[in-house]
């Protein structure tokens, strides 16, 4: 209920929002309200007020708001009339009320007596004057005899000549006007302390009015009492309570505190007036216990609170020392899981390579298994951009600890090259022979290839990639896809070795050990082999025995430019020329190393010996240093390096070895 | 094992629980009221009488202040006290004390029978008055709730009442002039189908009075007979 109970001038009315219709409802005694209707869109909070004056106190049936106003406030506002009016009737004890009236703005009826109050009820049949009027205060008193509950009443005010000041709102049921007196006799006493001193709790009590006949039930009273802090201006209300006491909980030391109390009827909206206020406070006595407590509580918090932030920000190490981290076994290199599954043949090849840092990536094939072998992956995504070059001289410097200053074209070039995936790599023939692939790898096994372009007949992407070769010396490549074995150890380690300026001579002077037909047809098919799209990946072999100098001190001397562009081929094999190296070791055969092409074409074995480039993988997965003549299928070599060679290391063939090996 | 200790302990835990309360509310009123103390029924004094009694009452009288308020909004009636002071409530042929002192100088018996008479003029009013809200698309649930609360709590307020009449003839406070039956007037009010062209605003309006009227003319009563408790 909105009932206004204050003696504010505006009071909030009821409202009812429908749509864009706003209803408000003045509840009472108001002889004219004002509304206001204050309005905010969404997009300003700006105040547009509209007053509207009207006479009765429900209305404002239809006030079309505009959509998108928010908030619309409405206030009831009493203005004063011009004209005489009733201004309250109020009831203290239900038993009597009474009246006051105002003569508004006709001063010549402010006289006593110049109006007359009148009244009727549905007991009476005619309007009956004021049986006691209190003319100083410009009040009529209806005292027990003429005031019936429960049954309406209505007010009227006249002037002279009869003149009559009507309004129908002063119409009324005396229980619904009943205001009770204020409570009496309010006081306090001091319940208890709390144990830090800081807050006690009061009693307050009080008696009912005495107007208020609550003896006989003749009416029902609850009580509110409101308190606040010395120096706030908003007052706390507690429950309404219908004993005649109370506790107030939670007060503190040494503030001052202001209580008061009013009381209204049960079930009824309208409060009677606030009674007088009266003051609590309670100094605290105990001065030097007070702080002791205090200092005891926040220090212990506060050591609480360290503890817990240095636990927090040393968890890890605290951690550690208690609960040690128990050391897994671990054997750099070796793939638990092989162990697990007993492989040990794998597991020492895959020692060896893996101590020496990786085979190369175009073994993954042959690798796959082994997932300890570290390859260096060519990004396919990245092909061409500098960074990638970057990318690959760091890599290859990395992996043969030499500084190779990688050519930029080349590298463009062999962008596309590199750009096909790794498991491809060398496993070229055995399988379905992926032409373009082959040829990249090819190109990209051409570091050094006709720099002058000779090579016309070589395949497309191949003579795309030799002709973005500069003449700048041929440098390293791609050396991400393999590393050069410079040794091979009587253990069966591998020793890498950085092939610094490598030239891959485009001379088919050397070729690699191979297989008889092989050998035979590596010269007479020189020619031919630019026309053939296959693979003619040669190996290059490694001195197994040179060193990295020897390697590059003869590389320049053995560089023989072929006479002939063998585009298809790969890369000539280049044997190590024994005389200028150390004695081989004794771990191989007394093979020659050489395999002399027959064609006159072939020239000075560049000592390339940095690398050996394992051109394909058969079917079973054994190494093919050179590629199988055009002629006959693809031919893999049956042999599983390790049935050929058990004393070498397992799936290593060295150049010696090679010569061994029958297709 | 845990679950099946766990929902044993549970489970007895539960049936301590449902003793318990049970117990306690068998403890309250669950043994029948009865006006002499024989056959293992609880006696309930007259001063706990008079208090559920004044307390359905006032809760009477709050849900129809309710009801009330909630009608002003939705309907906005025009405040026509002129018209309303010709108009009657259809309890209006029962005499009720206006005043106090008329209150008080009333004999308890013609107090009490004025009381049952209220409420027994409400019964049929209050529950067709519910049956036409609920009907209203207009008001929500809850007042139609409300409504119905309303109905059977003046159901009940008129047993209540019937029962504390009872008591006091036994305990020979009042004389046995009062009978359960109602009087005469009190059926015609009822019987008459005065409240029927009553609009619910009307209908509230009425009830409003009359409930505080029960409430404090109980409240009267109690205090006279027995002035110790709360008055």
């Amino acid at each position: 209920m909105t009932e206004n109970d204050a003696n504010a001038d505006c009071v909030h009315p009821i409202m009812l929002i429908e749509r864009n219709t706003i209803l408000a409802l003045c509840v009472g005694r108001y002889i004219q309200i004002s509304f206001r209707l204050c309005c905010s869109s969404l997009a300003s909070v700006t105040c547009c007020c509209i007053d509207t004056l009207k006479k009765n106190s429900d209305l404002i049936a239809d006030l079309f708001v505009p959509p998108l106003i928010l908030y619309p406030s409405f206030s009831c506002c009493l203005l004063a009339p011009p004209e005489p009016h009733i201004t309250e009737c109020i009831s203290r004890d239900q038993a009597t009320f009474q009246c006051w009236w105002s003569p508004g703005n006709f001063h010549n009826l402010s006289s006593p007596g110049a109006l007359r109050l009148f009244y009727i009820n549905s007991l009476a049949s005619e309007w009956k004057e004021c049986p006691k009027y209190v003319h100083p205060n410009r009040e009529c008193f209806f005292d027990n005899n003429h005031t019936s509950i429960w049954i309406p009443y209505c007010m009227q005010l006249r002037g002279q000549n009869n003149v009559t000041y009507y309004n129908e709102e002063d119409c009324f049921r005396v229980e619904n006007i009943v205001r009770p007196d204020p409570p009496v006799s309010l006081n306090w006493t001091l319940l208890n302390i709390s144990p830090s001193g800081l807050n006690y709790d009061v009693m307050v009590n009080w008696e009912a009015p005495p107007s208020a006949d609550v003896k006989t039930g003749w009416m029902r009273i609850e009580y509110e009492i409101q308190y606040r802090a010395g120096n706030t201006t908003k007052w706390d209300a507690l429950e309404m309570q219908r004993q005649t006491q109370q506790t107030i909980f939670g007060l503190h030391v040494g503030k001052e505190y202001e209580v008061h109390i009013r009381c209204r009827m049960r079930s009824f909206v309208r409060f009677g007036e606030f009674s007088d206020p009266i003051f609590i406070q309670v100094i605290s006595s105990k001065g030097s216990t007070f702080p002791l407590t205090l200092v005891l509580v926040f220090g212990i918090t506060g050591v609480l609170i360290l503890v817990m932030l240095i636990v927090s920000s040393q968890q890890r190490r605290l951690m550690m020392i208690l609960l040690p981290p128990v050391p897994a076994p671990k054997i750099k290199g070796i793939d638990p899981e092989l162990l697990k599954k007993g492989k040990l043949d794998d597991l020492n090849f895959s020692s060896t390579g893996g101590g020496l840092g990786g085979p190369p990536t175009y073994a993954t094939d042959f690798y796959q298994d082994e997932l300890w072998v570290e390859f260096i992956e060519v990004d396919a995504e990245d092909a061409g951009t500098g960074e990638k070059e970057d990318n690959q001289g760091s890599d290859t410097q990395r992996l043969l600890d030499v500084p190779q200053p990688i050519s930029h074209h080349m590298n463009i070039g062999f962008s596309n090259a590199v750009s096909f995936p790794d498991s491809d790599s060398g496993r070229a023939s055995c399988y379905d022979p992926d032409v373009p692939d082959q040829d990249t790898l090819m190109a990209t096994l051409l570091p050094g290839q006709p720099e002058d372009g000779e090579v016309k007949t070589s395949p497309a992407p191949e003579r795309l990639l030799i002709r973005t070769q500069t003449a700048g010396p041929q440098t390293w490549f791609n050396t991400d896809f393999y590393a050069q074995v410079s040794n091979v150890m009587p253990t069966g380690g591998v020793v890498l070795s950085p092939g610094q300026q490598l030239r891959i001579q485009e001379s088919t002077s050397g070729t690699e050990e191979e297989p008889q037909q092989g050998k035979e047809h590596k010269g007479s098919e020189d020619s031919e082999e630019e026309k053939e799209k296959e693979e003619q990946f040669q190996l290059l072999v490694v001195d197994p025995e040179g060193g990295r100098q020897a390697a590059e001190s003869n590389t320049p001397q053995m560089f023989a430019p072929p006479s002939s562009p063998i585009p298809g081929e790969g890369y000539q094999t280049i044997l190590p020329q024994p005389a200028e190296t150390e004695p081989a070791a004794t771990a191989e055969d007394g093979q020659s190393p050489y395999i002399l092409p027959d064609s006159p074409q072939s020239q000075v074995f560049a000592r390339v010996a940095d690398y050996t480039v394992v051109q394909e993988l058969n079917s079973q997965h054994s190494l093919l240093l050179n590629p199988p003549p055009r002629q006959s299928p693809p031919a893999c070599r049956p042999q599983h390096p390790l049935k050929a060679l058990p004393s070498m290391p397992v799936g290593y063939i060295t150049p010696d070895l090679l010569g061994s090996l029958s297709p | 094992m845990m679950h099946g200790t766990i929902r044993s302990v549970s489970c007895v835990w539960v049936v301590w629980v449902c003793l318990f309360f049970c117990s306690s509310v068998t403890m309250v009123g669950a043994a029948p009221i009865c006006a002499n103390a024989q056959g293992g029924c609880h006696v309930l004094s007259l001063a706990n009488l008079f208090d559920r009694v004044i307390q359905h009452s006032a809760r009477t009288h709050g849900i129809s202040n309710n009801l009330h308020t909630e009608f002003e909004q939705y309907f906005m009636p025009s405040k026509n006290h002129i018209g309303r002071v010709s108009r009657n409530c259809h309890t209006s042929s029962i005499l009720t004390p206006n005043g106090k002192d008329n209150a008080q100088r009333m004999a308890r018996e013609e107090l009490t029978e004025v009381i049952l008479k209220l409420l027994v003029a409400w019964r049929d009013p209050l529950w067709h008055f519910h049956q036409s809200m609920a009907h209203h698309h207009d008001f929500n649930n809850f007042s139609s709730n409300k409504a119905l609360e309303m109905s059977n709590m003046v159901h009940e307020l008129h047993k209540g009442v019937e029962k504390v009449a009872e008591k006091m003839q036994v305990l020979g406070i009042i004389s046995n002039t009062v009978s359960s039956l109602v009087s005469p007037e009190a059926l015609l009010a009822s019987d008459s189908s005065e409240w029927r062209p009553m609009r619910d605003y009307d209908l509230l309006y009425c009830f409003r009075r009359d409930s505080n009227k029960v409430q404090n003319y109980l409240k009267i009563l109690k205090c006279r007979i027995i002035p110790e408790h709360g008055c």
